[in-house]
């Protein structure tokens, strides 16, 4: 079948163990290159990494041509435009998604925005989770409500101790900082739910002087002094 | 050892649901019908030489309209299932499914819709009209385009597969998204299905772009150059390109989810560094291209009817294709637009909403070159320009809530509300579903020899733009009143009761047109004698199919006709015709090779989704061994000599005329005769048996 | 002359156009083969740094393994092209002799690179470590699947040569397994370059 030989043959003309020597040759070329750029580290960085992908490039071209002889075969131009676009499709899937996700990670990392704001604010815990934003714990400070009655009545701590408030009584207590009835925000917590008979441990990572208060109960009532 | 066998299928995995009992039934008494039915009429022999393992495009065209149109009720049902929930959930009720069986149902409804329906739709058209359009006898590989069908008639059973084993669907919504369908939250076979139907169909998809795109750049009639192409198969061409490029990223995507689920690696999974956001970002880029795999072959579809039934040509040629082109390239740099409010800066959407915005200019230039094809031509409003100027009407309306959605503002108001919903539907219903019927009632005397009554046409045509318009112009409304989608239950103190109750409405209206569209058929058999296309030219048609005999021989063109100018077969009959050269023709022969590969692809899906290892190992072999003894099988052609060509076409034009039907009329019946016929049909048969 | 598909080409006989054919629809398989790696690799550039604190490339990758698989691949991408020369002039002790030596050196390529796999295993690097492992252990994965898929497909081919001796379809068969085999090649320069050679950089 001389026919179909032809068919098959896309160099005609040229000598194809020669397309393939050069092709092997050049590879070997812009592969090896490469690699001793990495390992000797010449150049380092952005320009290394670009530099190393425009070899891969020269590399695949030299393989588009010399190996799979791509434009040389009967009728190339179909496979021509094929390539051409599903190079530009990896590029915009490829580019897309790090464009899109690096974007995204700097925008929506979760963790990383509440820690970061968490620490702004000088959030000591959020749930139960540290954020970081007090470094080692010093001491533990004890605040016991009886009968309606806070023991101690003024808590002196420095900043980062930690505070437990146990309720001994039958009923449960919602603990409320400043004055009743408009309370402000202590440390990322509105008002602690101290159930009967529990305790509540909270971490004092704002400085200042504070009442706090049973918001069921405003006569039941403490203060509170943190230092730096 | 019980492990080792059947792995995690057990007594728990059979249907014990209201409705998987239902589902179960309906799926056995389908299957036993069938198989009584064929062994009552002796027609096993026939359906699998002359159906199952043809490789002729024209009987695979005709089988995917077949599953496409029972997937099509089946996707239907849902929908209803879906629309009578919400009209019912309203405050204390809370209707009559439970919200997972709610989500399953969304979720098998869009699969199906997609998938399985528009899909089969798009391949059966594109399988019966390209290669006659370009005059070719067959496709560049007949073997791959069984092989594609069969791949989708295995997905097709496993999307239905959940009712008999397993018990759910996915509850994910229709792409899946993680976190959501990771093993965490769906521990269950659910997902399973939807991965293995969705990549055992989504690889014959491929398969078949492969193959048409090698068949329409390789294989058309002499003389036809790109720019003389007609615009279906323009449609045709642009739209395949788009599914080779997309579609292996589907694959691929569905494959890390799948690695995902059963090796326990990291992509899409909220620990261990995996990024849930990279699946929506991989999704979407096959999800908004397959939009317009969908969309363009059935704006070839309107083009084709466009200019026939307007005697004229297409306006601007050059802008309708370059339109198909510019839609087809912008589609692949728009999907961010699926998630502008998942959190990416204002560069990136705006960057995205511009993009999509643009996309409207080249839909505008093709409305308009149709618009412009109508103006001062010779209007026929026959069914097919019914559902082309439906299609208009419901386009430009889906096309301005798109262009609003594009804007990230606006879409941060709008995502994930009814609006969105409303808008697909409109887009997809309107754009695609609209060419299909479009298409179907222009090409069905060329697949069946007679055309389709039009009467009860454009009833149903009538019934589903009413009925669409009650049913989706509510949710447009709910949608800015804030209701969202893919929910099951709200509060009455909403007051969206009224509104859900209207779009049921539509619903069971559109139901009706459906019907409609049965009864249609069902009067066009009967009347087949009435409605016989004996030219093959029943419309006066423009391009190459109509050349051909209704229904055209295996061969297509007993000599391939030389092309010269568009709208080729016009201009021939301008000339006068061409001339009958008999010739040697070379066919395929046919091969059950199709179907064995996909039942081993089904099989390798269902040990996956059992987690039966030895089922997977055996099925992969027996795939492997099949692909091997087909591909080097050099013996897959056979010559129909000339001689033989004469003869067959020699009898065909000796065929007595038809004996007369039982059924005596002047003109296309319409619903009451019908109606009438049926019944009567029926008194006799009891009285008979009286 | 009687062709099967006047297509426009008319000067092609009808096997001729058959082969046109079922090349450029082979290329066209390959250009969505590329895609899918091309997702492969976009997983891979976004999730490089997802290691958890568990070690990156730098530490657990070895350059010099990877210059000798790709050179190994190289090598064997070459004589692939030999062989299909010898293909050319029906010369079938050749094709034998150069498709046997790509079929060596493609088990070679394929024993290193499972070898550098249970490697990583051993040092408690699975594919469900962290993202970064699961993007390394698939997008090499998936190379090294073509590969062994390509071995298979070769194996058969030269069983049949072996057999029925060098026909058109076989000679066809080569063909494509040559443009396969030179494809993944050039997947591999990329993953040469992008994930072993940049976690150096």
């Amino acid at each position: 079948m001389k026919e179909t030989q032809h068919a098959y043959s896309p160099t005609k003309e040229h000598n194809p163990t020669a397309s393939y020597v050069i092709g092997f040759v050049l590879s070997l070329f812009f592969t090896l290159i490469p690699y001793s750029l990495v390992v000797n580290k010449t150049v380092t960085g952005n320009v290394l990494i670009a530099t190393i992908l425009g070899f891969a490039i020269i590399q695949m071209l030299v393989q588009i041509f010399f190996f799979l002889h791509l434009g040389r075969g009967p009728k190339p131009f179909y496979n021509i435009v094929f390539f051409v676009a599903t190079v530009g499709l990896i590029l915009v899937t490829v580019g897309g998604s790090i464009f899109i996700m690096n974007n995204l990670y700097s925008n929506m990392s979760v963790t990383d925005i509440t820690t970061k704001l968490a620490q702004k604010e000088g959030i000591a815990q959020i749930g139960d989770q540290p954020t970081g934003a007090c470094q080692g714990r010093l001491q533990n400070h004890q605040v016991i409500i009886k009968d309606g009655v806070m023991n101690p009545a003024t808590t002196k701590a420095k900043r980062c101790d930690t505070l437990t408030i146990s309720n001994q009584d039958a009923k449960d207590r919602e603990i409320a900082f400043g004055e009743h009835p408009e309370h402000s925000a202590y440390g990322g917590e509105e008002e602690v739910l101290v159930r009967a008979g529990y305790n509540k441990t909270i971490t004092l990572n704002q400085t200042g002087e504070y009442i706090y208060h049973d918001h069921f109960e405003p006569e039941t009532a403490g203060f509170l002094i943190v230092e730096p | 050892m019980r492990e080792f066998l059947i792995g995690k299928l057990s007594g728990r995995a059979l249907p014990h649901e209201w409705f998987t009992i239902g589902g179960s039934i309906a799926f056995i008494l389908l299957v036993v019908g069938a198989i009584v039915l064929i062994t009552y009429t002796k027609r096993w022999k026939w359906l699998w030489n002359e159906w199952l393992t043809s490789v002729d495009p024209k009987r695979i065209g005709i089988m995917y309209f077949l599953v496409g149109g029972f997937m099509l009720l089946r996707g239907g049902l849902d929908a209803i299932m879906l629309w009578l929930q919400q009209a019912l959930a309203s405050g204390s009720s809370q209707g009559y499914l439970t919200a997972d069986h709610y989500q399953q149902i969304f979720t098998a409804h869009g699969n199906i819709m997609v998938f399985f329906v528009a899909m089969a739709f798009i391949f059966g058209l594109i399988n019966y009209i390209v290669p006659l359009q370009i005059g070719a006898r067959d496709l560049a590989s007949p073997f791959l385009n069984s092989l594609g069908f069969w791949l989708y008639v295995g997905g097709v059973v496993m999307v239905n597969m959940f009712f008999l084993l397993g018990g759910e669907y996915a509850a994910t919504g229709w792409l899946a998204v993680a976190p959501l369908s990771g093993t965490e939250f769906s521990p269950g076979v659910g997902v399973d299905y939807w991965i293995w139907s969705l990549q055992i169909s989504g690889i014959g998809t491929t398969l078949g772009a492969i193959n048409f795109i090698m068949t329409i750049l390789k294989m058309r009639a002499k003389g036809m150059t790109l720019w003389k192409m007609p615009l279906f198969t323009w449609g045709s061409l642009c739209s395949m390109i788009m599914a080779v490029t997309v579609f292996p990223l589907l694959t691929a995507t569905i494959f890390l989810l799948f690695f995902d689920r059963y090796l326990g690696t990291h992509f899409f999974t909220t620990t261990g560094g995996g990024n849930p956001m990279m699946y929506t970002n991989l999704i979407w880029m096959w999800g908004h291209p397959e939009v317009y795999i969908l969309m363009l072959p059935s704006f070839g579809v309107f083009s084709e009817i466009v200019t026939t039934f307007s005697r004229k040509r297409i306006a601007s040629y050059t802008s309708n294709v370059l339109g198909m082109i510019g839609v087809s390239s912008l589609a692949l740099s728009v999907w961010l637009h699926h998630f502008f409010t998942m959190g990416a800066g204002a560069n990136v959407n705006a960057f995205f909403g511009v993009m999509t915005v643009l996309i409207a200019i080249p839909t505008t230039i093709l409305v308009f070159t149709w618009i412009a094809t109508m103006y001062k031509g010779m209007i026929k409003f026959s069914t097919p320009m019914l559902w082309f100027l439906g299609f208009v009407g419901l386009f430009a309306i889906g096309g301005m809530a798109g262009v609003i959605l594009a804007v990230p503002p606006a879409d941060f108001q709008l995502h994930n509300s009814l609006f969105l919903v409303a808008h697909f539907h409109t887009m997809v219903v309107g754009g695609v579903l609209f060419g299909i019927f479009a298409g179907l009632a222009f090409w069905f005397p060329k697949l069946a020899g007679f055309r389709l009554n039009e009467r009860l046409g454009k009833y149903a045509f009538w019934c589903w733009i009413v009925g669409f318009l009650m049913a989706f112009t509510p949710l447009y409304v709910l949608g800015i009143m804030g209701a969202t989608r893919r929910m099951d239950h709200y509060e009455a103190s909403t007051g969206w009761q009224p509104f859900f109750i209207m779009a049921l409405i539509g619903g069971i209206i559109i139901m009706i047109g459906v019907a409609m569209q049965l009864v249609q058929i069902i009067a066009s058999i009967m009347q087949r004698h009435l409605l016989a296309d004996k030219t093959g030219d029943p419309w006066d048609g423009r391009t190459l199919e109509w050349a051909t005999p209704s229904p055209p021989p295996s061969y297509n063109f007993t000599s391939i006709p030389a092309v010269s100018t568009r709208d080729a077969f016009y201009e021939m009959k301008l000339d006068g015709g061409f001339k009958k050269v008999y010739e040697d023709i070379h066919m395929p022969k046919n091969t059950a090779s199709g179907i064995y590969i996909s039942i081993f692809a089904f099989l390798i899906g269902f040990g996956f989704i059992w987690e039966i290892i030895w089922l997977v190992v055996a099925s992969f072999i027996g795939m492997l061994w099949c692909l091997i003894k087909r591909t080097f099988d050099d013996e897959s052609e056979y010559t129909i000599t000339a001689k033989e060509v004469k003869a067959r076409e020699d009898a065909a034009a000796k065929l007595p005329s038809a004996t007369k039907s039982r059924i005596q009329q002047k003109e296309e019946m319409g619903l009451i005769e019908f109606i009438r016929i049926v019944l009567s049909w029926a008194m006799s048969i009891v009285r008979r048996k009286r | 002359m009687t062709t099967h598909a006047a297509t426009l080409d008319h000067e092609m006989s009808h096997e001729e156009a058959a082969n046109d054919r079922v090349m450029f629809g082979f290329w066209v398989y390959l250009m969505t083969d590329l895609l899918m790696f091309a997702v492969l690799f976009a997983v891979y550039a976004v999730m490089r740094e997802s290691t958890v604190g568990g070690p990156d490339g730098a530490e657990l990758f070895s350059p010099g393994l990877a210059l000798i698989e790709t050179l190994i691949l190289l090598t064997s991408s070459f004589t692939c092209g030999l062989g299909m020369i010898a293909a050319r002039r029906s010369n079938k002790t050749q094709v034998l002799a150069w498709f046997g030596i790509t079929f060596f050196l493609g088990l070679l390529f394929l024993s290193l690179e499972i070898r550098e796999f249970q490697e990583l295993i051993h040092e408690g690097q699975t594919l469900r470590t962290n993202a970064f492992m699961s993007s390394f252990f698939v997008l090499v994965g998936t190379h090294g699947l073509h590969i062994t898929s390509g071995l298979l497909w070769l194996g058969t081919i030269l069983f049949y040569v072996n057999k029925r001796g060098l026909n058109a379809p076989l000679v066809r068969k080569l063909a494509l397994l040559s443009l396969f085999w030179h494809f993944l090649d050039i997947v591999w320069i990329f993953i040469f370059t992008v994930v072993y050679l940049m976690s150096f950089a």
